[in-house]
């Protein structure tokens, strides 16, 4: 059982946040993942797990032995954590449970980075964090968040990129109020 | 092996893509420009001569220790620098304890030629014994974080750590004068090396594009770079050493650009050490002083030699110095030394101390026998008591003083210079002896 914050919503659940730099799988997550090795009937991919994950050829949308996609060593992928037990190796798929594609897969260009498995789950909660929606109302960018402490950010310029990337790795411990402060410096000293 | 593949850090081709693009532009990750350094902090510790240097998220820890021991050969008349260094495996997942690694000898290497062939450090000022007896100085480089140009940040604390450090002074006696007493630090100070300059380290990063080119790169960007070279020039230009170690070729006129900058960038590293080190050594000054003022006035000798390991135990102890130190053989040092040469004159209870410090130290020998016949005759059964007996004594004495050096322990000047706070604020001070009295009795019960 880990250290973290007791939280409560109404009417009677309780239950305990903690946040890490490691993360445990779980199933039904959304992460980014980076494909390591391939093999003839799944990818291995490094999720930040205790383990490396499986990835199956075939678990995309329309996924066939024809149409394998070519992942090199080292793509980041955005996935879903299907099987999680300990002790195993996790399996991922890039298809939802009804077997859409969606928003899974390879990411193209940008730029990742990590965090806390607590500001992630941070970033992922509605309403919107503070720091991306004041990020949100000056920049234009892209996001990918991986509930395993990594982030991914695109943009049309490397400088938006980097400003959003910074903001948000500083905003781990501050709180809403001091987050939208520190973009708004932020931001006063680029322009 | 799993564990260790899962553990691994890998990078993505996106990320790589990225920082190149990046610099295209002149930006890198973290908002620096291509030119600029990380946040430099540079820290020492409690002792003489061990520094911690954070370099953005990179850490570095260095110590420097001094030791006699014979010369090589073919120099009799100076002393010697050894580097050493320890990759921690806290600092990086590729990391593993055991043998240096390639990087790890590179590292110590590279900070080494830095400070010996530019004669940084004045080795023959080490001599004490031509031939027989130098100062052998060993610098121990630890690595606590990687976060990207570990040399740099290697050589800033190695460099710190050489300013701070202190030698024990010794002088030659005996009759032929072929004896060494290694001094004490309470009764001489201890003596700063002789640094004629500061060699700084300076790390470029080269990238596959001709024309990018980084100062001080992070672990992301070292991961990156197709080539790298470390210039370590002093802040009056002179270069010391260039260090690159295969990769992409450089362009003189890049080589040339590169020297330029790194002795600018020495400049201004060269100013952050000498301002941490003043600050350091103003503080151990301030120490220092507190301790001589004092000692002037009173009655008690101070505490007795590498008190570390001891502190709660240490008290008043009284040797009659001058009369020994004459009679002090060889390297024997005087173990249960204490005070300051003032406190000769004075009564005290002497106290047979055996510090416990690391095995090779000059003054951790046994007690001279002669010392210890001298002292029983003097004080009577107080020396062959523990130390409870002893500060029982003392304490009947000089109570105030008892006091204040309890609450004191590690320094020995600050022994004596709380005796001299006990003597103006004695009447003050009077109510609280009872209570340390108290605490004493049950420390010395330990």
């Amino acid at each position: 059982m880990k250290a973290g914050k007791l939280r409560f919503s109404k009417p009677n659940k309780y239950w305990v946040e903690s946040s890490q730099k490691r993360y445990v799988p779980h199933p039904e997550d959304s992460v980014l993942g980076i494909v390591v090795d391939s093999r003839s009937d799944n990818f291995l991919v490094d999720i930040k797990g205790p383990s490396l994950a499986f990835l199956p050829v075939l678990a995309f949308e329309g996924g066939t032995r024809r149409n394998i996609p070519k992942f090199e060593v080292g793509t980041l992928i955005y996935v879903r954590v299907v099987k999680a037990n300990p002790g195993m190796n996790p399996e991922l798929s890039c298809t939802d449970a009804t077997g859409k594609g969606g928003e899974f897969g390879a990411l193209k260009e940008g730029f990742m980075f990590e965090c806390s498995t607590g500001l992630s789950r941070t970033l992922l909660s509605s309403p919107t964090c503070p720091v991306l929606e004041a990020l949100g109302k000056k920049l234009s960018f892209e996001i990918a968040i991986g509930l395993n402490g990594r982030v991914w950010v695109n943009s049309a310029s490397p400088s938006t990129t980097i400003i959003v990337s910074n903001a948000i790795m500083n905003s781990e411990s501050l709180s809403g109020a001091q987050q939208r402060i520190m973009v708004e410096k932020l931001l006063q000293k680029i322009q | 092996m799993e564990q260790r593949l899962a553990n691994s850090w890998r990078q993505t081709v996106n990320e790589k893509n990225f920082i190149v693009n990046a610099l295209l532009s002149e930006l890198r990750v973290d908002g620096r420009r291509p030119f600029d350094y990380r946040k430099l902090t540079i820290k020492f510790g409690k002792d003489d001569g061990s520094s911690e240097v954070q370099l953005g998220h990179t850490h570095v820890m260095a110590i420097v220790s001094g030791q006699l021991l014979q010369p090589y050969k073919e120099r009799p008349n100076e002393g010697t620098l050894a580097v050493f260094t320890e990759f921690s495996p806290m600092a990086d997942p590729s990391f593993e304890p055991g043998r240096p690694t390639e990087s790890a000898v590179e590292l110590g290497r590279v900070v080494d030629r830095g400070l010996r062939e530019s004669r940084a450090v004045d080795t023959e000022s080490l001599c004490v014994l031509s031939g027989k007896l130098v100062w052998a100085i060993r610098i121990d480089i630890h690595i606590l974080d990687n976060g990207g140009n570990l040399v740099d940040a290697a050589n800033i604390a190695a460099l710190a750590a050489l300013l701070t450090f202190r030698r024990p002074e010794c002088s030659l006696g005996g009759e032929d004068g072929q004896q060494v007493v290694v001094h004490p630090p309470e009764m001489r100070d201890p003596i700063p090396l002789i640094i004629h300059h500061l060699p700084i380290a300076v790390t470029f990063g080269f990238f596959s594009n001709e024309n990018i080119m980084v100062i001080d790169p992070t672990h992301h960007e070292e991961a990156v770079m197709t080539g790298r070279m470390t210039a370590t020039v002093n802040a009056n230009g002179d270069v010391c050493s260039i260090h690159k170690p295969g990769g992409e070729g450089v362009n003189h006129r890049v080589l040339m650009h590169c020297l330029k900058l790194a002795h600018v960038k020495a400049g201004d590293i060269t100013a952050k050490i000498k301002d941490a080190v003043e600050i350091y050594n103003t503080q151990r000054a301030l120490r220092k002083i507190k301790r001589h003022s004092s000692s002037v006035a009173l009655d008690v000798g101070g505490t007795p030699a590498k008190s570390g390991e001891k502190q709660n135990q240490v008290d008043g102890s009284q040797l009659p110095q001058s009369k020994f130190k004459d009679e002090a053989s060889s390297m024997e040092c005087d173990a249960t030394s204490s005070g300051q040469e003032q406190n000769n004159k004075r009564d005290g209870v002497s106290q047979k101390f055996i510090g416990g410090p690391s095995s090779w130290d000059p003054y951790s020998e046994c007690v001279n026998p002669d010392l210890l016949k001298a002292s029983l005759a003097s004080h009577g059964p107080a020396t062959q008591r523990t130390q409870k007996g002893s500060r029982s004594e003392t304490k009947a004495e000089e109570p105030p003083q008892e006091m204040k050096i309890d609450s004191s322990p590690t320094d020995a000047g600050l022994a004596a210079a709380q005796n001299n706070e006990g003597k103006t604020l004695k009447d003050a001070v009077k109510p609280k002896n009872k209570r340390k009295k108290k605490k004493v009795s049950s420390n010395s019960g330990n």
